[in-house]
């Protein structure tokens, strides 16, 4: 009976140990990790065929900061959040134009890395514009 | 600070299992009459760990630079325990072995992908390399006849082995239902016993994800290690 009682604090103890799994926001807090405090500079954009190059000229760039706000280089502030859309990934940004105006853009996340995001902002008509982006 | 406390209180957890599994394996060791030759043992190894990936199964956009994570070498762990060596039926050599292994594993990536025309050669996934298993092990040893058998014995060592992933898996690794905690190996390996007072051993343990997972995962692993018996260090 004594041995039992070892056996089951052991047991016990294990499920101590080990209790982490997959959660609904797993992917989105790995995306939103490498996304945050960085200011991504955009290299490249393509529109259907056509491919245009920023890389070594002053260009657009956008900063996602921990607290969920984001500005740009073209003044813009607002906040963001990364989203889980129908299995899609977006950036779903809100800012407000030097009007005051509010804009609410969302962006599907093609790919995201440490170093490397490409987004591709959402259209109704036409081809998505996609953008290459470096964290430097 | 917390970090420490809870890598001290993880520690002292694991010490506090394995201590009950040392208190009931020594109990039974009484118990096992119609066995021969029972003995328990302790034992330490250092072991070379690889592991192979198959990301094909992640959708999360998500890419890390193929170069910064593959890196298809052996690295090496360390594991320790306690195993348990008998006769059955007088002819039948056999060991069940409990440890607690630190595995560093280097990491070879299956696929490779491209997103022209910008980012070359990266993964889906990035698999933890380092964690820690609790395993069991069920080995069958056969004598081979080599040497003068009364005083040195070689054996040749073969069966199954189960691990279990104790730390805490990072949540890179349990996108898309990647994290996996259980894996089951084959065992291969020999035994030098000299003259009862300690046994050198080397085993390969090839293992793979016990439950289906969308990163089917190969562990590699070869074990260089020593056990000595419990009655002669205690």
């Amino acid at each position: 009976m004594k041995q039992l009682y070892t056996l089951l604090i052991a047991a016990f103890t294990l499920t101590l140990v080990a209790c982490n799994k997959e959660t609904p926001t797993t992917q989105t807090d790995v995306m939103n990790n490498m996304l945050t405090n960085k200011t991504w500079y955009l290299d490249y954009s393509v529109t259907g065929s056509t491919t245009k190059s920023y890389v070594g000229q002053s260009t657009y760039f956008v900063s996602y900061l921990k607290d969920g706000s984001v500005k740009d280089s073209d003044g813009l502030t607002g906040t963001y959040t990364v989203e889980l859309i129908n299995s899609k990934s977006q950036i779903h940004v809100q800012v407000k134009t030097a009007n005051g105006n509010p804009l609410e853009v969302f962006y599907n996340i093609i790919s995201v890395g440490d170093s490397k995001m490409i987004l591709a902002k959402q259209v109704t008509s036409g081809a998505a514009t996609q953008m290459y982006f470096t964290n430097k | 600070m917390q970090i420490r406390k809870s890598i001290f209180t993880k520690h002292f957890l694991l010490l506090i299992v394995a201590i009950a599994f040392i208190n009931v394996a020594t109990a039974q060791t009484s118990k096992f009459k119609s066995h021969l030759d029972n003995n328990l043992s302790l034992f330490g190894a250092l072991t070379l760990n690889n592991q192979s990936v198959n990301d094909a199964g992640i959708t999360a956009p998500i890419n890390y630079l193929f170069n910064s994570v593959n890196n298809n070498v052996f690295k090496p762990g360390y594991s320790g325990g306690f195993r348990y060596d008998g006769i059955y039926n007088q002819k039948h050599f056999y060991s069940v072995s409990f440890s607690v292994n630190r595995v560093s594993a280097g990491t070879l990536y299956k696929n490779k992908y491209t997103q022209a025309p910008f980012v070359d050669d990266f993964t889906h996934f990035k698999a933890d390399n380092q964690f820690t298993t609790l395993s069991v092990a069920a080995h069958y040893k056969m004598l081979l006849p080599v040497n003068e058998m009364r005083k040195y014995k070689f054996y040749a060592v073969a069966g199954p082995s189960l691990d279990y992933k104790i730390s805490a898996i990072s949540a890179e690794h349990l996108i898309n239902g990647a994290g996996n905690r259980t894996y089951i190996n084959g065992d291969l390996g020999a035994e030098f016993d000299n003259k009862g007072y300690y046994v050198l051993y080397a085993h390969y343990k090839l293992g793979t994800n016990l439950f289906s997972s969308s990163v089917p995962t190969t562990l590699n692993r070869f074990e260089l290690g020593m056990s000595i018996k419990v009655k002669d260090l205690f």
